[in-house]
């Protein structure tokens, strides 16, 4: 993975003394809470409903065990024995003071580490898939490119005031687990007829109250230009995004406003000035950074395919495990293991500090100290061998750290919601906690298959209902909670915005509503074969409005 | 302390471009081209956030002085105003920052090219005028203002001198 160099350890360090130096300031009261806030923001530090909220970025979801050990220290120390994972693979930290934010903040410089741009009208941490540099279908790793994004959006002076958020995402397989689609920017990357690499880029993809699908505007861009051209976005963004509406700031309503067709002529008619310049990237540049991101060596270890057949036979819960949680990594004896953060009525993405230590020990053992952070807020271990699969199992078993159901119907993703947002309408992580109790039979959840789950608590989407198969929103009306839901979202290649089904839900409704399309899925369903989505696509929304409305809703 | 004019030299006294009260020396874009087009020069030319600074272009040798103005600290389209005006329109002349200038987007005004800021900010003039600024001395990207490559990668800067 990257390392700092002397460069970027200094930079980090002078951030952080910048950042004490704006804390001081607010502090004595020589500026007030209204100019703090946009600094605080950028270097993610929110003020919540009961207290301060760090966000620390994760760049690209890529962790060391050292770095998660620090990750567990911080939650110990200053926060309360915890953390929460979040959808754009960074870590929350809940209740800190903001004084001492600064002190924190030196303790993540120690380990590489930082939140800088985690929140505010910036470039924010860019992502990627987190099977990068393991996955058997991925051209080549996405990573080196994030890398050299965050550097190169790292305190940029043209682009740190832009009309709203702006986060950007990269994939390198057809198969996308970065959900580049909703992203302001998605890249893609691939290889075009000569075996060179570039980017597919899309733009204009978000969730929020307007979710749209980003759209492509540039089939293949090729590497050295990368720098050049996001900037020609960027500043066309910045120039003629809107600034009057925080809620039509995004630059998904720029290019549906603008049209595609018109907005990618403005940004290609910019990229002309800029494309021969100095940010053209030098192939030695990329090739360095790229070294950082060597894959581990990894020792062929083929006793592992028959000792598996051997536990799995012996033990079905393994066997589960197995099955849901440990997927082909490309080298055929080593698999990639999803940690879920989601036990069954547990709170999706939290982990104690103390379950942090025993990953980050077991990355070490098993997984050549690598750990990945997933935007449906699991941990992965990315490269470990079949034959140590069984007691990686025990002992994540004994921490509470082997739920087989990743990618199951108990896999939620929820925002904080009203728990702890102050954005929030609605409680999401009691719904998720109802729904994960209520399909926690592991053969019930087996028997319904791949099927995502997706709760926000109000509008702004950070659970991602929208892409979700089923998706949850909580609205407030009447001064009551009220959850609406969806159907038929996706976030990967396939992407679209699910549909509400009907009118909303009670709070001690929205489980029994979950039940009644689980069941119409499972009774209309051709067979095993045919997942949730895919019945749905088959269907539409018909049957489950019957099923959850009777003929009234249906016929309407 | 009232409004300040300040650049990287410090504090400026009697400027012939600050603000008098309610009375701008500057003019917008519409009238420094028809000034222009009758033969006007040392013209000072305010650029507010919707202007196109590319209808400049043609008479940037007639300018002495562009205002680009911040009216609130989230809007930031003011940057790149002036790395237009620097790196596409080629304009050598005095830069400034009009407008809401807080303390913590100098070191940002610096960099794209702005050379000199008015405020009427108190706990900002106070630190500009003690030559305090907040910024870091080393950059992830090129920006406007030349600053020198390291021996690192290509996209990477330290301030000059």
């Amino acid at each position: 993975m990257y390392r700092y160099d002397e460069f970027d350890r200094d930079f980090v360090s002078a951030r952080v003394a910048q950042f004490r130096d704006q804390v001081e300031r607010r502090l004595t009261g020589e500026i007030s809470e209204d100019a703090f806030k946009p600094l605080r923001l950028m270097n993610g530090v929110y003020l919540q409903l009961h207290a301060y909220m760090l966000r620390v970025a994760i760049p690209y979801g890529t962790l060391s065990s050292r770095q998660m050990r620090m990750l567990a220290h911080i939650g110990r120390k200053y926060d309360r024995g915890y953390g929460h994972f979040t959808t754009r693979q960074n870590i929350q930290y809940n209740w800190p003071k903001l004084g001492d934010i600064p002190g924190i903040l030196d303790d993540l410089a120690s380990v590489e580490m930082h939140a800088i741009q985690t929140s505010g009208n910036c470039i924010r941490n860019v992502t990627a898939d987190h099977f990068a540099g393991a996955a058997a279908d991925e051209v080549a790793d996405p990573r080196p490119y994030a890398e050299i994004l965050r550097q190169w959006s790292s305190l940029h002076p043209e682009f740190s005031f832009l009309p709203r958020k702006f986060k950007i995402a990269v994939t390198a397989a057809e198969n996308d687990r970065a959900a580049i689609q909703v992203h302001d920017i998605g890249l893609q990357l691939k290889r075009n007829d000569d075996g060179e690499i570039g980017f597919a880029v899309y733009i204009g993809g978000g969730q929020g109250r307007t979710p749209m699908i980003a759209k492509k505007i540039k089939d293949f861009l090729p590497e050295a230009d990368l720098l050049s051209y996001i900037t020609a976005i960027m500043r066309v963004y910045n120039l003629h995004g809107r600034r009057d509406n925080k809620y039509k700031a995004r630059i998904k309503i720029l290019v549906h406003e603008t049209g595609t067709e018109e907005l990618a002529a403005q940004i290609e008619a910019e990229w002309a000035h800029l494309r021969e310049g100095e940010l053209k990237l030098p192939d030695a540049d990329i090739a360095r950074i790229t070294d950082y991101f060597a894959p581990p060596e990894l020792p062929a270890r083929a006793e592992g395919w028959a000792e598996l057949a051997a536990w799995k036979k012996s033990d079905s819960g393994f066997a589960s495990w197995v099955n849901r949680n440990v997927r082909p990594h490309r080298h055929p004896d080593y698999g990639m293991v999803t940690i879920s953060l989601k036990p069954i009525g547990g709170i999706p993405g939290d982990a104690s500090s103390d379950q942090m230590d025993v990953i980050a020990d077991l990355a070490e053992q098993y997984g050549f100290d690598e750990i990945r952070v997933t935007h449906e807020q699991n941990l992965v271990l990315p490269h470990v061998a079949l034959a140590d699969l069984e007691p990686l199992y025990r002992a994540l078993q004994a921490e509470g750290l082997a739920t087989a159901n990743s990618g199951l119907v108990t896999d939620i993703i929820a925002c904080p919601g009203l728990d702890y947002c102050a954005l929030a309408n609605a409680r999401s992580i009691p719904v998720a906690q109802e729904i994960s109790e209520r399909f926690g039979d592991q053969a019930r959840q087996e028997e319904i298959g791949d099927l995502k789950i997706k709760i926000s608590g109000c509008i702004n989407a950070c659970g991602h209902h929208h892409v979700g198969h089923i998706g949850i929103l909580g609205v407030e009306k009447k001064g009551a909670e009220l959850y609406q839901i969806t159907l038929g979202g996706s976030g990967d290649e396939n992407t679209s915005i699910g549909e509400i089904v009907g009118r909303g839900f009670e709070p001690e409704k929205v489980t029994d509503a979950i039940e009644t399309i689980v069941s119409t899925y499972l009774s209309g369903r051709t067979g095993t074969g045919e997942t949730f989505i895919d019945y749905y696509r088959r269907v539409g929304a018909a049957p489950f409005k019957q099923a959850l409305y009777g003929d009234t809703a249906a016929a309407a | 302390m009232s409004t300040i004019v300040w650049n990287r030299e410090g504090v400026v006294e009697n400027d012939r471009w600050a603000s008098n009260g309610d009375e701008s020396p500057f003019v917008g874009i519409d009238e420094a081209l028809e000034l222009a087009a009758t033969g006007g020069s040392d013209i000072g030319v305010i650029v507010t956030p919707a202007d196109d600074v590319a209808r400049l272009a043609t008479i940037i040798d007639r300018l002495t002085i562009v205002a680009v103005d911040f009216p609130a600290f989230n809007d930031g389209r003011a940057f790149s105003h002036a790395t237009l005006l620097r790196e596409r329109l080629g304009f050598t002349g005095e830069i400034r920052a009009v407008g809401a200038v807080l303390l913590d987007q100098v070191p940002f005004m610096l960099r794209v090219g702005i050379d000199s800021v008015e405020t009427a900010h108190e706990p900002t003039a106070r630190r500009l005028t003690e030559m305090r600024l907040p910024g870091i001395d080393l950059h992830y990207q090129p920006a406007a203002r030349p600053a020198e490559p390291t021996n690192t990668y290509s996209w990477r800067r330290r301030a000059a001198g």
